[in-house]
């Protein structure tokens, strides 16, 4: 146990027997997969009709969104030049989907149908539609295991959007798929309804990417730290579909001087800013 | 005497469908109570069938259970090891034993298995319920072991017959 836990000695086992495992998690997932497909046949028109319409007024509303978005990510890449500092890059995804979850009533994970053969890595970060999910933590040839933002062994670095307050969200250890923020001193401003994003240290996920509602704030005075408790943006537990982030995220820090004057033309800079990460 | 080899599969598709019960989906409230299928089947063909399921297939079956689940190498390979050790330690006993008292036994050997692995996590800092939550399923396997006594030793009679 010790030669797989601290020196990955049984990595190659474990992708021989990943793949062995793939039929019986195919079986295990088989009710799921009837029900859902049921669901799809049964489905009464007048259903079909409603969920049509709500789909159409999402879609004019996130146009809409993203109309504004875009003319800001415009002005925002603009004001980032201004500064030298380099653009922030748009993320390519990999569309994957769950096809279990752990066993393990202790862990959050789940087991995702993109492996090695895909393209998926170790430390990759997995999103969903709503908000950031969690990432990659093993890597089989045609399968990976994604650990989730809830896991209590599992601290996302975020920030308030509404003031940039940084704090790192670590998953409840009771179960209920929920976050703690830790160590968030009292007199820091975070308040009931807030929202948090990723902030991008750490490396591993990518910078501006939705991760929590704050449900509670408890401060006391004997307690050096106030409780404060999120809700994740992203819908961990009835989603089946995810994406993965291909690319690394862009380093969001300014560049320093000794490659400032390859900055100065544009894209070749911003490639060797990427490259010296 | 059933066939060996008939035998042999039986105990492979056993082991099969304890494995797919152990992992197939369920809502997040019953994954605190999922009773520990493999376990219930090492025991039962400890009982039945001594001389073909041991601690070494109890330790195949559990480092397979290990790939399946994504967990560490051993955690479930030293339980069912554990499992099989006790279940051949009482065996002569649980033979005599009706089904409801198999059951009580079979509740303090689940129990110990789901003892070592909370060591375990706590040793390699894993992901661990707080307090006595690991224990549940102890008390569902004990729960089970009737339907799954009944439903083994029905699959066995009836290759019997043949």
């Amino acid at each position: 146990m010790t030669a797989d836990q601290r020196f990955g000695y049984m990595d190659h086992a474990r992708q021989a027997l990943g793949v062995a495992a793939i039929p019986v998690y195919w079986l295990a997932d088989t009710p799921a997969r009837i029900s859902g497909s049921l669901e799809e046949v049964f489905v009464s028109r007048a259903e079909l009709l409603d969920e049509n319409a709500r789909l159409r007024e999402e879609l004019m509303l996130s146009r809409q969104r993203f109309q504004f978005a875009e003319s800001l990510a415009v002005e925002n890449d603009r004001l980032l030049a201004l500064q030298n500092a380099s653009a922030l890059l748009e993320d390519e995804v990999l569309p994957a989907e769950i096809v279990n979850v752990s066993p393990d009533p202790f862990s959050r994970r789940v087991l995702i149908d993109k492996g090695e053969r895909d393209g998926a890595f170790e430390g990759q970060a997995v999103l969903e539609a709503n908000g950031l999910m969690g990432q990659v933590v093993q890597v089989m040839p045609f399968s990976s295991w994604v650990l989730l933002i809830t896991d209590a062994s599992h601290v996302t670095p975020v920030e308030v959007i509404r003031n940039g307050e940084r704090a790192l969200a670590r998953g409840s250890p009771d179960g209920d798929a929920e976050l703690d923020l830790e160590f968030v001193i009292p007199s820091q401003d975070i308040e009931v309804g807030d929202s948090l994003i990723s902030s991008g240290m750490g490396q591993v996920y990518p910078k501006n990417y939705p991760v929590a509602e704050v449900i509670s704030v408890r401060r006391s005075s004997r307690e050096p730290y106030a409780a404060v408790r999120a809700r994740p943006m992203a819908q961990i537990r009835s989603t089946r579909h995810v994406m993965l982030v291909l690319e690394a995220a862009a380093p969001d820090y300014p560049v320093l001087a000794d490659e400032t004057d390859s900055v100065a033309d544009g894209e070749s800079g911003l490639a060797s800013a990427d490259s010296a990460n | 005497m059933v066939g060996s080899a008939l035998l042999n599969i039986l105990i492979a598709t056993s082991f099969m469908a304890a494995a797919l019960l152990a992992i197939v989906p369920m809502p997040e409230w019953a994954t605190y109570f999922r009773p520990e299928w493999i376990a219930l089947a090492v025991v039962y063909w400890v009982i039945r069938n001594p001389e073909r399921v041991g601690i070494g297939v109890a330790w195949i079956v559990g480092i397979m259970a290990d790939a399946l689940t994504g967990s560490l190498f051993g955690l479930h390979a030293l339980g069912l090891a554990l499992v099989a050790w006790l279940a051949l330690r009482l065996r002569l006993r649980l033979r005599l034993f009706g089904v409801f008292r198999q059951a009580s036994v079979v509740l303090v050997i689940v129990g110990l298995q789901l003892l070592l692995s909370q060591w375990l996590r706590i040793l390699f800092d894993l992901p661990r319920g707080t307090e006595m939550t690991f224990l549940a399923p102890a008390l569902t396997s004990a729960l089970f072991w009737p339907l799954a006594w009944m439903l083994l030793d029905r699959f066995v009679r009836l290759l019997d017959l043949n």
